[in-house]
């Protein structure tokens, strides 16, 4: 009962927006101290010192975990205790210091890792950045590798992240706003973007829908990826997802807005199109016809990874006269002893592929061999020598899975993977009539989707003046616009 | 999210009414490769042999048996083919299916009889049985042709079908005679088909007739070894019915003169104009198509024709060792052999067909078509009975190159000999 009265106390403080700081310095400590739950948080910390220059007891409120307390006592204590001065702006010369007036903003900034300082008798309480959330150190990207081109990734925090990107865009224009997210966890969204070529309607609406993100806490990109995106039951992604600061940095410099938060080692760039996701930026580092190569390569994948299962079904089972006699009758030959329909025999395999697959990322990593003979031996081998599948299912499955693995990025990953399931579905219903229904449908679907206000097909459909970069990209020197479907403030590159 | 789950299950529900309409598994259909039709003595009754490949010969599988054979031939009674399949299903394991046959094998007694447009109309009614299946006329009974056949390399039925109509269509021996063409002639009604002609059967030794050039027709050639099976000249089909076989060398003609079809390079031999107990071997090359001027008037109702048939050689071999190379006036007189046998061939071949088909076998009367306003009066200015046979017919070969490979001189015979 006394819990839940106490509860009910704090969130009635909560509610209340704006409330001023009380003259009564006491009162105002006790009223801190209670919010915190002083006497059993062990981590809350309250100091107080006598400064010299007003001879006034200063009281100090922060979290010592997320705090450097070297700092503390190099940029507080120590000029509080020695340093002469009128005022506390100029007693405290740390760049950040800032006046508070509000009891919300004073915890606001002591959950963010700065110390809040209440002077005897003020109605101002100080702020003073001193935070040091702990973060790995930058390291290697490894889910998006690339031969050619850099190797450094994000990390989890934002300030390195910030000067990964200003890096490699040393552009005045180059803007860092930040909004906060979240109601009773208050986290900062860090949006990047070049002021003078960003299209402002979109801005505006990324800042809007980041305002209205109406939960209690959004821990990291990638939950604010599904707070932001317009259609969450869509399986077509609508934000590109990267770990790369130099991806980031090429999409800004096109006029993309790029998100970023403390505790996640990416960054999501937004509007984005279907091709985003099919590039990957090693296309770019590679001259212009190994780069068109490897794309050319990649859309072969895309459509394996998406059909051959599905082709398969429906050829075998009701377009037989399509096969040709000497492979039709290799088929028949290693179908003859296989107990079970065709289509149920794909899909033995590619549920088999998908639990390799999904069995592979979640295992420790000291199993990982396990996977391998497990997956190849039992699954490939001796299935088919029990015959429980046909030998040409395994080339079928291990095509269409390996196919799968040229799409890199994660999203479009999902999609095909999902797109493969239904496909093979309609394939057996009606073989290539419902087949080519189906892909249609897809299809149509993709081209109605937006990110952003951006059409997912373009510049393609609809047709925009851009780099031509899709399908194959044209030789970087004659690259002369930014792409014209986020209607850049500069549509001229050069 | 509910929406969803009702949209799903809706689906799901059109899964179980449809059925999965139309499925069949690979393994529960034969493919039968090769149909043979033959005349029964009831009319209007027929046998229906069926060659069916069987999937398990020649597979790599280790569980399988290969020791089966590679192909069932089965015989049945009725009326046309598709109900005989059903009735072959009284011994055969599972549905036959005609998606895969590669050839439609006549009798040549059935091929003369007014029944084979009969037989052959009900077969392309449905859509199952391919337009590019190749008929073939055996001078014996079709089920008798399909049993004798026993290939010893090429055993899976399907493949040694597709090689062996492929080269001998090449080579221009046998004609290109599938259901297409077969139906687009009939029904034109103006030209003659030309269907495959073959046989197991080996004549007599005595009627044996070794000729320079390949004027054999099936059944005919001297050889020995391989299989018994031969696949040379055509039978004329006129109005769906077999009126007469054409040799090879006419087939080939016939191919040469027509522009609809294709033919690869061929070899051929001509008389040595220097010495004609020799033959000169040449790679006769058609880099071009015919081309055929015919010159029609509507009063009198006459065409004259004029075909000029632009061609290269290759010396391949002159046994006789005459200097054609170098030596010019050698060189005028083979080529004027050679354009002169082929023209005589040719006219040997436009003046029967003038004479007894009444009609062409080069579907000429694609060219004349054009000159009539629609085809009721093309059909009235009657083509095959009135037009081909009283027409000028003109064929002229030009030689336009002749390259003697890769040897300049032959060995001069006296020094070798010595």
């Amino acid at each position: 009962m006394f819990r839940f009265q106490s509860f009910e106390k704090k969130e009635e403080n909560f509610t209340k927006k704006d409330t001023p700081l009380s003259s009564d310095t006491n009162l105002l400590i006790k009223q801190l101290k209670e919010i915190y739950d002083h006497h059993i948080n062990k981590d809350f910390c309250s100091r107080t010192l006598f400064a010299n220059f007003n001879k006034k007891n200063v009281y100090l409120f922060y979290y010592a975990s997320i705090v450097n307390s070297d700092k503390i006592e190099q940029a507080i204590v120590q000029p509080l205790l020695e340093n002469d001065g009128s005022s506390y702006s100029n007693v405290l010369t740390n760049e950040s210091l800032k006046e508070i007036a509000t009891i919300e903003k004073a915890i606001e900034h002591i959950n963010s890792g700065k110390v809040v300082l209440l002077s005897e008798g003020d109605q101002i309480a100080y702020s003073i950045d001193v935070s040091q959330f702990q973060h790995r150190a930058i390291s290697q990207s490894e889910n998006e590798s690339v031969v050619k081109g850099p190797q450094d990734a994000f990390t989890e925090s934002t300030h390195i992240n910030v000067s990964l990107i200003r890096k490699q865009i040393r552009d005045k224009q180059l803007i860092t706003t930040v909004s906060s997210v979240g109601e009773r966890s208050k986290q900062d969204v860090t949006i990047v973007y070049i002021s003078d070529l960003v299209n402002p309607n979109i801005l505006k609406n990324v800042k809007e829908r980041i305002e209205n993100i109406d939960t209690d806490n959004v821990r990291n990109v990638e939950l604010l990826e599904q707070y932001l995106e317009e259609r969450p039951y869509s399986i077509f992604p609508s934000i590109y997802y990267t770990e790369r600061p130099d991806n980031a940095a090429a999409f800004i410099e096109d006029g993309h807005i790029i998100l970023l938060m403390d505790s996640s080692s990416a960054c999501l760039i937004l509007p984005v199109t279907f091709w985003t996701f099919f590039h990957s930026p090693e296309d770019r580092y590679s001259r212009f016809m190994f780069g068109n190569f490897s794309r050319l390569i990649r859309f072969i994948a895309f459509y394996i990874t998406m059909m051959i299962s599905a082709t398969y079904v429906a050829l075998a089972n009701f377009h037989s006269q399509m096969i040709p006699p000497d492979l039709l009758l290799a088929i028949t030959a290693s179908r003859e002893r296989v107990p079970f329909p065709l289509i149920v025999e794909v899909l033995i395999m590619e549920v088999a592929f998908e639990l390799i697959r999904e069995a592979g990322i979640r295992i420790p990593s000291a199993l990982g061999p396990t996977i391998g003979i497990v997956g190849a031996l039992i699954l490939g081998q001796a299935a088919v020598e029990a015959n429980i599948i046909s030998p040409i299912i395994v080339i079928i499955a291990a095509l269409s899975g390996l196919t799968s693995f040229a799409i890199s990025d994660v999203s479009l990953n999902y999609t095909v993977r999902i797109t493969r399931f239904l496909f093979i579905f309609a394939a057996g219903l009606m073989g290539m009539l419902t087949l080519m229904g189906a892909f249609l449908l897809w299809f149509m679907y993709a081209a109605s989707l937006k990110s952003f206000g951006m059409r997912f097909l373009s510049p393609i459909a609809p047709s925009f003046k851009s780099p031509k970069d899709t399908l194959f990209r044209k030789a970087v020197r004659s690259e002369i616009w930014r792409p014209g479907q986020i209607q850049p403030k500069d549509l001229k590159k050069k | 999210m509910k929406q969803l789950l009702q949209l799903i299950i809706l689906l799901l529900s059109l899964l179980l009414l449809t059925s999965c309409y139309d499925k069949i598994e690979l393994e529960q259909q034969s493919n039968v490769i090769a149909i043979g039709i033959d005349k029964e003595d009831e009319k209007g009754s027929f046998s229906f042999t069926f060659q069916i490949a069987n999937p398990e010969a020649g597979s790599t599988l280790s569980t399988i048996g290969s020791k089966e054979e590679e192909k069932e031939t089965i015989t049945v009674p009725g009326t046309d083919i598709l109900t005989a399949t059903s009735l072959a299903n009284s011994f055969v394991t599972k549905r036959m299916v005609l998606d895969h046959t590669k050839v439609v094998v006549v009798s040549k007694e059935l091929a003369e009889s007014n029944d084979f447009l009969r037989i052959i109309q009900s077969a392309s009614r449905k859509p199952e049985i391919r337009g590019d299946v190749q008929i073939i006329v055996c001078k014996e009974e079709a089920s008798q042709f399909l049993r004798n056949n026993q290939p010893s390399m090429e055993r899976r039925p399907h493949k040694y079908y597709q090689f062996m109509l492929q080269r001998a269509i090449q080579t221009g021996l046998i004609p290109d005679a599938d259901f297409h063409r077969f139906f687009q002639i009939t029904e034109g009604d103006a030209d003659l088909f030309l269907a495959i002609y073959a046989t197991t059967l080996e004549e007599n030794e005595k009627e044996y007739r070794i000729t320079k050039e390949h004027n054999y027709i099936a059944g005919q050639i001297p050889k020995e070894g391989g299989n018994r099976t031969q696949f040379i000249g055509s039978a004329v089909f006129k109005k769906g019915k077999m009126i007469d076989i054409l040799s090879g060398q006419e087939t080939r003609t016939s191919n040469i003169l027509d522009k609809t079809l294709h033919m690869d390079n061929i070899q051929v031999t001509y008389s040595d104009p220097i010495k004609p107990d020799y033959q000169v071997a040449v790679d006769y090359i058609q880099k071009v198509n015919p081309i055929i001027d015919i010159q029609y008037n509507k009063e009198t109702n006459h065409a004259s024709i004029d075909v000029t048939v632009p061609f290269e050689v290759r010396i391949i071999a002159i046994p006789s060792m005459v200097n054609y190379l170098s030596n010019k006036e050698h060189q005028k007189k083979l080529c004027n052999t050679i354009e002169q046998t082929n023209e005589n061939i040719a006219n040997k071949l436009i003046e029967k067909s003038q004479k007894i088909y009444k009609s062409d076998p080069f579907y000429w009367s694609l060219y004349i078509r054009k000159k009539f306003k629609d085809i009721p009066s093309f059909e009235k200015a009657n083509w095959d009975e009135e037009i081909y046979p009283n027409a000028d017919i003109n064929v002229s070969f030009q030689l336009k190159r002749m390259s003697f490979g890769k040897m300049f001189n032959d060995s001069r015979l006296n020094e070798v000999t010595e």
